[in-house]
């Protein structure tokens, strides 16, 4: 018998390097279903070569990560089909529409799909006509997501979703994600944002040189902080820039 | 199976798509073969001529030389060759006459006689032919033997002609099925090569890695989409070219097309498997188009595509009758211009089999994902 605290996902003590650089260095935790889990950390901290060793896309040189009651290492072509990935680097085939994409993919994962249906969950409906090159940079990540979602996923990965997009379409895509969340997939996410992982994620896990520094819910990381008697440089105020920038450029997207 | 069928219809919908793949694939070797099929190479001035020498002496060899001609002046395009070799050149146009060196010429005192066999269809030619053996198995002779200028030659050699009627179709007919032939070879090489390179380099391939297929269903749909591709373009540059040229294809054989499919799927399973080692082994497009150029250019003039290989020095000819190339138009060209049955042709396709064998363990040794 499941229940909704049950770990659907268990790292357990995972180690990796590549060559003498260890990336990834005894790194442990649970996400719980229904969960918005994010990783935390500067630019080759670990977080990527973690998520893709729970992806079965990297062997790990030890430890083990379970995805839903089963190690990657075990079956990886089983995890690969019950989970949805979005990798930092995302590429689709030229040439396909969008909606033939979205097709092709469902059909790997031998998924039945309307592929407007999972277009229009992350509102590309009005362009599944578009090919990937004609795609805005958000868009993109939209479709990947999209793709992602084909398969009806237990457990979602996003590694880094929302780099290099605008506030508008970062906003959006946050939109999307709980939207995800709301239907009852788990997510993990990868980001180098603070104020999205303060934004979406119901815990954390700050990492640094591959090990897990932090782990605890937003709220609690900012109270321990307080705790320890430190005062912001700046007097926090009403507003961000972030929100003068929308406020000036408005909420909608530009596609 | 779906996941087979699936990628390869994406693949087609793909490669369809791409205009500038089927420009490449369809309309560029067939204004290659229209625009030398026009040139009309066949008035070249230096007839081909295939020499059998039976005699294979100091004296022969000299007239072979000399009907050659100088590096200023090429008198005939030579090609020392076998009795049968030589008399199947001519039957099939690629060459203009045999001529048949006795095993006593040059020997002291004895009456040697040349034989020379001509293709009637090509009056010209045999004119060339027959006034430049002539003048220079007299010029040899008395140079050979220093006898005064009032001894005529016809004293100790004689020539006798005879004139057979060919089924050449000449350098048109020729010239299709060597196109067809690098056409297979550029699609099996490029097409994969910058479809593979730019999927890796872009991380499409890695993508898919994070599905639950395998390597061997994204390569089984590759293989499937550019063999249907290959077969469908040999069929409509040989069909094009007959019909714009005015050539016939297997001498009317209906069998000569699926010997041509069978061809075109070995070519292409050859070229495509040379792609995927290449694509395997290059990291981006910069330096897989380099390598594949490499490959494909050398053969595309050594392996006898537009020129037959007889018009190159014999050190060159040595090596090129191995490359995959001069199996596979060799082959082709057999059955389109000699009507000859695929069953025939053992020794092309051992050559391409060996190929396809060596091609496709260097490639599966080479291929990567990222």
């Amino acid at each position: 018998m499941t229940t909704a605290s049950d770990p659907i996902i268990i790292a357990r003590d995972l180690h990796k390097k590549y060559g003498d650089i260890t990336a990834v260095n005894g790194i442990s935790f649970e996400v719980h279903r229904g969960e918005v889990f994010g990783m935390l950390g500067p630019n080759g901290a670990g977080k990527t070569t973690t998520v893709e060793i729970l992806e079965g896309m990297r062997d790990a040189d030890s430890g083990d990560a379970i995805i839903n009651g089963i190690n990657v290492k075990d079956d990886p072509p089983a995890v690969k089909a019950m989970i949805g990935v979005q990798l930092q680097q995302n590429a689709f085939f030229d040439k396909l529409k969008l909606s033939e994409i979205v097709d092709l993919y469902a059909k790997l994962y031998l998924a039945k799909v309307d592929p407007v249906e999972i277009l229009s969950r992350v509102g590309l409906d009005n362009r599944k006509n578009a090919q990937y090159a004609e795609l805005s940079g958000g868009q993109k990540q939209r479709l990947s997501i999209a793709v992602a979602l084909v398969n009806d996923p237990v457990v979602l990965f996003l590694d880094e979703p929302t780099t290099g997009l605008d506030p508008q379409a970062r906003r959006q895509l946050w939109e999307l994600v709980r939207t995800i969340q709301k239907s009852g997939a788990t997510i993990m996410l990868t980001t180098h944002y603070m104020e999205e992982a303060e934004e979406l994620c119901d815990r954390i896990a700050v990492v640094e040189n591959g090990e897990i520094i932090a782990l605890d819910t937003p709220d609690a990381l900012i109270d321990q902080l307080l705790e320890t008697g430190f005062i912001p440089k700046k007097r926090v105020r009403e507003a961000t820039l972030d929100d003068v920038f929308l406020n000036l450029t408005g909420h909608d997207l530009r596609d | 199976m779906s996941i087979y069928l699936a990628l390869t219809v994406a693949s087609l919908k793909m490669y369809f798509r791409n205009k500038q793949a089927l420009f490449w694939a369809l309309f560029f070797p067939l204004l290659i073969m229209i625009i030398f099929g026009m040139m009309n190479f066949d008035k070249y001035d230096s007839p081909n001529v295939g020499i059998y020498d039976a005699a294979d002496n100091p004296a022969s060899q000299a007239l072979i030389q000399a009907l050659k001609g100088s590096n200023q002046q090429e008198l005939l395009s030579v090609a020392v060759d076998t009795l049968e070799e030589a008399h199947h050149e001519l039957e099939f146009g690629t060459s203009r006459a045999v001529i048949e060196i006795p095993a006593n010429y040059g020997a002291p005192g004895e009456f040697a006689e040349i034989k020379v066999t001509y293709d009637e269809r090509f009056q010209q030619e045999r004119a060339v032919i027959s006034t430049i053996l002539g003048q220079v198995t007299d010029a040899v002779f008395k140079e050979l033997n220093q006898v005064p200028d009032e001894y005529r030659v016809e004293n100790s050699i004689g020539i006798t002609e005879t004139v057979i009627t060919g089924q050449g179709q000449g350098f048109k007919a020729w010239l299709i099925p060597g196109v067809a032939a690098m056409a297979i070879m550029q699609t099996g090489l490029f097409t994969v090569v910058f479809t593979l390179v730019r999927f890796k380099s872009q991380g499409v391939l890695r993508r898919l890695k994070a599905t639950p297929i395998g390597a061997s269903h994204f390569l089984a749909g590759q293989l499937t989409t550019k063999a249907i591709v290959v077969v469908l373009q040999t069929y409509v540059l040989v069909i094009v070219g007959a019909i714009v040229l005015g050539v016939s294809i297997g001498n009317g054989r209906i069998g000569a097309w699926l010997d041509l499919t069978i061809l075109a799927l070995l070519g292409g399973a050859l070229f495509i498997a040379i792609g995927l080692a290449v694509s395997g082994w290059a990291k981006n497009e910069e330096t897989a188009a380099p390598i594949a150029n490499i490959i494909s250019m050398p053969m595309m003039f050594l392996s006898g595509v537009f020129f037959p290989l007889s018009v190159m020095p014999d050190w060159l000819t040595r090596w090129s009758q191995y490359l995959p190339l001069t199996y596979l138009a060799d082959a082709m060209r057999a059955i389109t211009v000699e009507g000859a049955s695929i069953t025939t042709l053992g020794s092309e396709l051992l050559g391409l089999s060996i190929w396809i064998v060596i091609s496709f363990v260097v490639a599966t040794k080479m291929f990567r994902w990222e």
